[in-house]
């Protein structure tokens, strides 16, 4: 994120255009971040079985860029006694520009694929931690669903 | 105006096939990517892998366990959802 005062208009385009650049190069990085490289990973010898992990690969990212001018605020009476040597602040165009981003990727194992003796086979990766999660958050959501109801019919009865 | 298929698209691929043996495993998944003029993303999840032994190929899906519980979970709250919204059966008073 970064600000920018007293910024004549070529300078501030000429910001935002850098922003945007660096912004389409790290966008580029979080994409290549799940590539197919990244969903199967490396074989790994383990006895007699080769193992692949296999994973579901999510990544993405914004950025955004703004900027803005106005009149200069009007100097009250203590600022006013300050200035007078100055420039005064209504001879100096206000303004400001700024941008932003952020981006992330994250992985979840999904299976592993083991070449055996016994030939191939692929085995779930079931996340516990994820479905319990979900199963409280539903079952949280239908027990004040169900408490709204109750509430409802007895306001109308 | 953009087209949908310069904003968003989906492709499948192979990576590298794995040999071991005369077992040759190659992996295969898809990729959704999603392209906006500030921003998207990428979301790739593995498919199957095809195993070629003594000549024949077959496909062995990879299913993502988790997913499937978690849209039958979000599939069994919607239902109760709606069967609380429906409300309770009406039953007839005694004279």
């Amino acid at each position: 994120m970064t600000d920018t005062r007293h910024t004549g208009p070529g300078e501030t385009d000429a910001l935002l255009d850098g922003a945007g650049r660096q912004a389409s190069k790290m966008l580029e990085k979080i994409f290549a971040a799940a590539q197919l490289g990244a969903v199967f990973g490396q074989p790994v010898q383990s006895g007699s079985y080769t193992l692949i992990t296999a994973a579901e690969v999510t990544s993405g990212g914004g950025f955004g860029a703004g900027m803005g001018r106005g009149p200069a605020p009007k100097p009250d009476a203590g600022q006013s006694r300050l200035t007078e040597a100055g420039p005064t602040p209504a001879e100096q165009p206000i303004g400001g520009s700024g941008y932003g981003g952020g981006g992330g990727a994250m992985g979840r194992p999904v299976a592993i694929v083991a070449i055996g003796p016994n030939g191939v086979t692929v085995r779930p990766v079931v996340d516990v931690t994820k479905l319990t999660l979900a199963a409280l958050t539903a079952s949280a959501a239908m027990l004040g669903l169900r408490r709204a109801m109750r509430r409802a019919r007895k306001g109308m009865g | 105006m953009r087209s949908i298929m310069e904003i968003a698209w989906a492709r499948e691929a192979s990576a590298a096939p794995v040999t071991v043996d005369n077992v040759t495993v190659t992996p295969r998944s898809r990729t959704l990517v999603v392209r906006l003029p500030k921003g998207g993303f990428v979301w790739s999840c593995p498919t199957a892998v095809v195993v070629e032994q003594d000549g024949q190929a077959r496909r062995i899906p990879i299913i993502d366990l988790t997913r499937v519980a978690q849209v039958g979970l979000l599939g069994l709250a919607l239902l109760r959802a709606g069967a609380s919204l429906r409300g309770p059966r009406h039953t007839e008073e005694p004279a």
